[in-house]
């Protein structure tokens, strides 16, 4: 059974699909990152997944059922475009009037809970509209959290958050799929930290998913690269190209992909006077797999 | 990676969406400096009137003679001949509306609407919870207006003089003309929802009754208008008896299922933003 799943999905605004037949699997207990340029469709997904916008046609069933069974829905929480909370308000009324609405007995033990995990117990009496982005963020992950979500959708959660408050979400959210009752879908345009948390990903492209794969799989399939950093790059650039098939400067660095013998590699350029000054030996990640999967479908 | 049968989905009864809805809506209401703001307007509006128009001098000369012609007007009349048969009691349903744009506003504004529909609520409990709320609030009002009323006819020295039982009557129809009005503003406000200004804006409009005084200019004093909101709000006068407090239970509750419907329908069959 998967947490999420979706078919033939439609939505359109005034004529123009914003999806247009999404396929979509969310596994339980997955991390699952939902990737894509912009106006691709990752917010409208999530949107109707939240029961904010009418679908035009399709299913989306959550956990086996129909997404509109009120069961289900007491068991989702989402955080979408912002927090949801009163800016005149407290964090401790806004998460309060939640509990109420979920009909949590006990309330302040669940804000206390929810509040430690994001790390804004000290913050409960400030008012929403004196927080900074990152603690908005996180409050309205906090909101989310109430009532122990078996299914968390975070669209952007990491946007205009700084270092360190990438760090803290990122914590956040490894501490709430720890037993792996909860699933994420988390919708993200930096990669490199999707990278570190989800253990699935979507892309999806003009309102149709074009890929669901693992991390595992991807890690499997990704591409093998030796990256030398040498003084002319153009001369070694040339050098390789001689023997190599798959060579690309990428800033500082020559990278040989699919080539597992990195000692012939070297031998060949101290052979020709080439030196490297810094050799390494790894796997393309998720962002470059992306853009290379996006090229491959512009047919570039 | 599944361990599905640790988890568990129970449907929430109607009565623990509502009651929970409820909860949050009174939370609010009885949380935010705004039901206390429109309390005290709906108290001070008829003491300054009454004040205002009541002391020696004035050049608008005593608009009531009697305390409780600032409750309501004498007879169903909706052909009003001066302001006197307009500032009553039915004021309240027009500070109300602005009341309800804002509340509701406010649920659209800060994105916590989209809370609510992320989890289990659904829209006709939405409806349903805002119209009982704001009902409630507008009961608040008519109440602290009467309390404004009579404190501020006191002063004046404005005669007290009335039948009690129709007075009764009037008070309670007024009362409950506050469910049907509430309904009528959430609706409006389900509408115009994405246009905070618009929807205060028609709250207004609707709420003077200028659409069943004008009805009423061309077609008379007649008791078809009862079956509009502002028309039965109008028949709680001070000539009331059982009857009245009848006919405005059954057009409240009428046009509150009404709008309650229509508003559910809209809400289920577009976006929220």
């Amino acid at each position: 059974m998967n947490a999420i799943e979706i078919r033939d999905l439609k939505k359109s605004f005034r004529g123009m699909y914003a999806l247009n037949g999404l396929n979509m699997n969310v596994p339980v207990g997955s991390i699952y990152g939902f990737i894509g340029e912009n106006g691709s469709g990752k917010s409208t997904t999530e949107k109707l997944i939240c029961g904010h916008l009418v679908k035009d046609s399709g299913t989306i069933k959550l956990f086996g059922k129909d997404y509109t069974d009120a069961g289900i829905r007491i068991k989702v929480g989402a955080l979408i475009e912002n927090a949801g909370c009163f800016p005149g308000s407290s964090i401790y009324t806004n998460l309060k009037m939640q509990c109420l609405n979920l009909g949590i007995k006990n309330s302040d033990e669940e804000i206390s809970r929810v509040l430690k995990i994001v790390r804004m117990e000290e913050h409960k009496e400030l008012k929403f509209k004196k927080c900074s982005l990152g603690m908005k963020q996180r409050v309205g992950v906090a909101m989310a959290l109430l009532g122990n979500p078996a299914l968390l959708i975070l669209d952007e959660p990491i946007n205009g958050l700084d270092t360190d408050g990438m760090r803290i979400m990122r914590e956040i959210l490894i501490d709430i799929t720890k037993d792996k009752n909860t699933t994420v879908l988390i919708s993200s345009h930096i990669l490199g930290e999707l990278e570190k948390i989800a253990t699935h990903y979507g892309i999806i492209r003009q309102g149709k998913m074009i890929q669901e794969i693992s991390a595992k799989e991807m890690e499997s399939r990704a591409r093998i690269f030796v990256s030398f950093k040498v003084k002319d790059a153009k001369k070694t650039m040339s050098l390789l190209k001689k023997k190599y098939k798959n060579v690309k400067k990428e800033e500082d660095f020559v990278r040989v992909y699919d080539e597992e013998d990195v000692e012939g590699i070297v031998k060949y350029l101290i052979d020709n006077d080439i030196v490297p000054s810094e050799i390494n030996k790894n796997k393309v990640g998720l962002e470059e797999y992306y853009i290379e999967l996006m090229s491959n479908k512009e047919g570039k | 990676m599944e361990k599905t049968n640790s988890l568990r989905f129970d449907t929430p009864s109607f009565y623990k969406r509502i009651k929970g809805m409820l909860s949050v809506d009174f939370y609010r209401l009885f949380h935010t400096p705004l039901f206390y703001i429109f309390l005290a307007i709906a108290a001070i509006i008829p003491a300054m009137i009454i004040g205002t128009t009541g002391m020696e001098g004035s050049q608008t000369g005593a608009l009531f003679t009697n305390v409780w012609q600032a409750i309501a007007v004498e007879k169903p009349l909706y052909v009003i001949e001066n302001i006197g048969q307009y500032a009553n009691m039915n004021m309240v349903f027009i500070f109300g509306g602005i009341m309800v744009s804002i509340f509701i506003g406010h649920d659209y504004k800060s994105g916590y609407v989209k809370q609510l529909f992320t989890t289990h609520s659904k829209k006709e409990d939405y409806m349903m919870s805002k119209t009982l709320v704001c009902s409630f609030a507008m009961a608040c009002m008519c109440i602290t207006y009467l309390i404004g009323t009579v404190l501020a006819g006191a002063l004046v020295g404005l005669s007290f003089s009335v039948n009690a039982g129709s007075l009764i009557c009037a008070l309670l129809g007024k009362l409950i003309m506050s469910l049907g009005w509430a309904s009528l503003y959430v609706f409006l406000n389900i509408i115009f929802r994405k246009y905070f200004w618009i929807s205060i804006a028609s709250s207004f409009f609707f709420g003077t009754g200028i659409l069943i005084i004008g009805a009423a200019a061309i077609l008379g004093n007649s008791g078809v208008l009862n079956i509009f909101l502002y028309g039965s709000s109008v028949f709680a006068c001070l000539s009331s008896n059982f009857l009245s407090v009848i006919i405005c239970f059954v057009v409240s509750i009428a046009w509150s299922v009404i709008y309650n419907i229509l508003g559910t329908y809209i809400l289920n069959k577009s976006d929220v933003y």
